[in-house]
């Protein structure tokens, strides 16, 4: 066995998709308004003439790669190049305004190794467990646990919750298209076949994330970001490498929980790490102006999320984050049904993936070290180039799914609203989270009641049921509770 | 002699003509004139997608022009099969045609599919349904299990409702005289692990399906819904000669749009069963679980046309029409 994964992985084709898929994820990371779950979507057709272990493994790396290489341009641009990188900036740029951006960005890339190192450690000692456990999960189960990743929502609509209720309640929405999974009642759609199995997920999000993201660059496409400065002094100092170890594991711990739960990714490991940091130091104050732990600490979470994330998508078919629902499509198009059956059926397969993260994780800690001022020029590349080769991909990719057309347009239409979100500064998180959990929550709910002829008492019928009852309620009840208790104080 | 000329030519041009025209209204004998597309109703890398793959594999050399697997998925394989229904009629556009063609149209979600839009060309894969069991279940044999169900409602998990195995449990009753609590469940493999952590009481998807888990000794199958035992299970009974003369199951074949010229269709038919005995795809079915089951045009179009009636019947019956 150990031997088989180990060939299986140690293969020059295997290796070199893995860093291509690094290099590439890095490259989109570092580019503002390229996202990690935009990189993978694009990437994801490429895939489908591949075998799995390989095509699996090039998602994996560009999924990395693109959540450290967002740290790139928030040191230096001071603008973050994904969501995940957004803590990162607080006191990333302090550094380059001092002329450190060299410093602040090698403790970037071995904290972010070593977050994304925790994690894949994480998903190889826990999925394996929890692939026993989710045998226990039935339908109430399910639906109870889409139910508290949909209560996400409102942690993580940012300024206003109720643009983010609003938001994930047009997810859930639109997951209503489409034959119903329990009566086969086809809903709005409209005699139109190809609105029958519903709204293809990926040119959804190949459409809110990417094409939205080219609109809006469209705006600005002369004017040119600017780095000016030299990059220098990668190689962390020894009092950089204790903040480093002092820090970044435990970010790596908090970011793995994170991406654990449906729907919370990189930018929550992100900030819950970079606060858990700011609130056990010694001097708060210092976070913000510059200092090694608030960029060991966002970095190691964010990369923590990686192997996090993948926990419930391969154990029980849950994304953990948008990503992990790309990965689940990249699954099933090789005819491979995530879930416990993966655990026992393609056993190689899923060790595979855990050791192609490590190597994965390593390829970025080797790349991060000794070709950071490559990836500073692609910063450099003028938008007016880079802009219609992503619009270029996001036609082929959601084209490529399904070799239906129909999907080009609804990508289309989905950059357009995409677009307008953004410009009505609404995060198109939540709706992702109200299209993936929507459906699991809906179906699940009426199969348990299939399953018990009606009665209720199912949904609270096991004690993991009940766990995730109480985690919801805490979830929800909780930011109220904690505002009671703090104005009464103030009082 | 200027005038001789010009008529030698003329006349050359005229037979040239209809020489080409005899070439392109096509015969056994030019088959195939150009590149040959194969449509594939569901998604790449599925068990269908691959199934045709391999085939398409084998028979490559039959090709010159080129021949391509097209994946056109959609509408729990409406989209794909319409299109390969409509296309032109010269054996150009080959259609990988599966048992929905005869599902579909009756549940109201086809689309204006019919099976008469297809010259069926040959059969050549099919799975029956298998009563499947957790090991630890009480009941050991098909007529323990319906006995139970006349005092217990049974839970039974199929791989979507008004999908083939969901037909096939309704199937069973109705010639049981029995009540399920039919399940639905987003394809087979959560409905395969649901059974496995004891949440339903059985499941009716294919043998191919579950054949890891009962080799495994976590599941047990009580009986195949299939017309005579399979081959590669010779120890799992019938249902049918445990008294429920019931066989559901699905199929893939080949089929063309029905004005396709015979000689064509014949000349595809001899090409794929040709290829249908190649020890690779024979191997790559044999590792796949799959089982190759050949029947000819005509003895397909029966088998589309007996189907087409029973789940008519049987989705009329379960009130599973739509619209």
């Amino acid at each position: 066995m150990l031997v088989e994964v180990l060939t299986a992985v140690f293969n020059l084709q295997i290796v070199f998709f893995i860093i291509l898929g690094v290099f590439t994820g890095i490259c989109i990371g570092a580019l503002p308004g390229l996202t990690a779950t935009m990189g993978v979507a694009l990437v994801l057709p490429l895939t489908f003439g591949m075998d799995a272990i390989p095509g699996i493994l090039l998602l994996i790396g560009v999924y990395v790669g693109a959540i450290y290489g967002g740290s790139i341009s928030a040191i230096l641009l001071r603008t973050p190049g994904t969501p995940a990188a957004a803590a990162t900036v607080l006191d990333g740029y302090e550094f380059s305004k001092r002329g450190e951006s060299g410093r602040a960005m090698g403790i970037s890339t071995v904290s972010s190794f070593v977050g994304g190192v925790v994690s894949v450690i994480a998903l190889w000692l826990i999925s394996p467990q929890l692939a026993k456990l989710a045998l226990r999960f039935s339908a109430p189960e399910f639906f109870l646990l889409a139910v508290f990743g949909l209560s996400i929502i409102a942690s993580i609509s940012g300024n206003s919750l109720a643009k983010g209720v609003l938001c994930g309640a047009l997810g859930i929405t639109l997951s209503f298209i489409g034959i119903d999974s329990i009566t086969g009642y086809p809903r709005f759609v409209f005699n139109n076949i190809n609105l029958l199995s519903g709204m293809s997920f990926i040119p959804v999000m190949i459409g809110l994330f990417a094409m939205s993201q080219a609109f809006t660059t469209i705006e600005t496409i002369f004017t040119p970001d600017q780095v000016t400065q030299k990059i220098t002094k990668v190689w962390p100092t020894k009092s950089d490498w204790k903040v480093i170890w002092r820090q970044a594991p435990i970010s790596g711990v908090i970011g793995t929980i994170i991406g654990i739960v449906p729907g919370a990714g990189a930018e929550i490991g992100a900030f819950v790490s970079y606060g858990q940091a700011k609130r056990t130091s010694g001097h708060p104050e210092l976070f913000g102006t510059g200092i090694p732990d608030g960029i060991a600490a966002p970095e190691a979470g964010n990369n923590g999320v990686t192997g996090g994330a993948l926990i419930p998508m391969l154990t029980m078919g849950v994304p953990g984050d948008a990503v992990a629902a790309i990965l689940i499509g990249a699954l099933t198009v090789q005819g491979l049904q995530p879930g416990p059956l993966l655990f026992t059926e393609h056993t190689m397969l899923v060790y595979s993936i855990f050791l192609g993260m490590f190597v994965a994780n390593v390829a970025m800690l080797v790349l991060g070290l000794s070709s950071l001022k490559l990836f500073v020029k692609v910063l450099s590349v003028p938008k007016a180039i880079l802009t219609p080769m992503i619009f270029v991909l996001c036609v082929v990719g959601s084209y490529a799914i399904n070799t239906n057309f129909f999907d080009v347009g609804v990508m289309l239409v989905f950059g357009i609203i995409g677009y307008f979100m953004q410009k009505a500064d609404i995060s198109v998180s939540p709706a992702v989270l109200g299209l993936i959990l929507g459906p699991m929550a809906e179906s699940n709910f009426r199969r348990a009641l299939l399953m018990s002829e009606g009665s209720y008492t199912i949904f609270l019928s096991s004690p993991i049921a009940w766990t995730f009852v109480v985690l919801t309620l805490f979830t929800l009840l909780g930011p109220i509770v904690g505002d009671m208790v703090r104005k009464k104080r103030q009082a | 002699m200027k005038k001789i000329l010009v008529a030698l030519l003329l006349l050359t041009l005229v037979l040239g003509a209809v020489v080409a025209q005899g070439a392109s209204e096509a015969s056994a004998d030019t088959y195939p004139t150009g590149p040959v597309s194969v449509i594939v109703p569901y998604a790449a890398g599925g068990g269908t997608d691959l199934i045709a793959r391999a085939l398409v594999d084998v028979a490559k050399s039959n090709f010159p022009k080129n021949i391509t697997v097209e994946n056109r998925t959609g509408g729990g394989g409406a989209v794909g099969m319409s299109y390969g229904a409509n296309a032109k009629a010269d054996g150009s556009v080959i259609t990988m045609i599966t048992v929905e063609l005869v599902t579909l149209p009756h549940t109201g979600t086809g689309a204006g599919l019919y099976y008469d839009q297809f010259k069926p060309i040959m059969m050549l894969n099919s799975a029956y349904s298998a009563i499947t069991v957790k090991a630890d279940s009480p009941y050991n044999t098909l007529t323990e299990f319906i006995n139970a169900a006349k005092t217990k409602n049974m839970r039974v998990g199929n791989s979507g409702v008004g999908a083939i195995w969901h037909l096939a449990a309704a199937g069973l009753a109705k010639t049981a005289g029995v009540n399920f609590n039919h399940i639905p469940f987003d394809g087979a493999a959560p409905a395969i692990t649901s059974l496995l952590g004891g949440h339903i009481d059985a499941i009716t998807v294919s043998y191919a399906e579950v054949d890891s888990q009962v080799r495994a000794g976590n599941l047990k199958v009580l009986a195949v819904l299939a017309p005579e035992r399979i081959s590669a299970t010779p120890n799992i009974p019938t249902a049918k000669e445990l008294g429920y003369d019931v066989a559901i199951g699905t199929w893939r074949g080949f089929g063309v749009p029905k004005n396709t010229p015979q000689p064509i269709v014949d000349k595809i038919y001899s090409i794929f069963n040709e290829a249908v005995k190649n020890p690779t795809f024979v191997q790559y079915m044999a590792n796949t679980n799959n089982i190759i089951d050949v029947l000819d045009g005509a003895e397909y179009g029966k088998k589309l046309a007996v189907d087409n009636a029973m789940f008519k019947a049987l989705i009329d019956e379960l009130g599973l029409k739509q619209q």
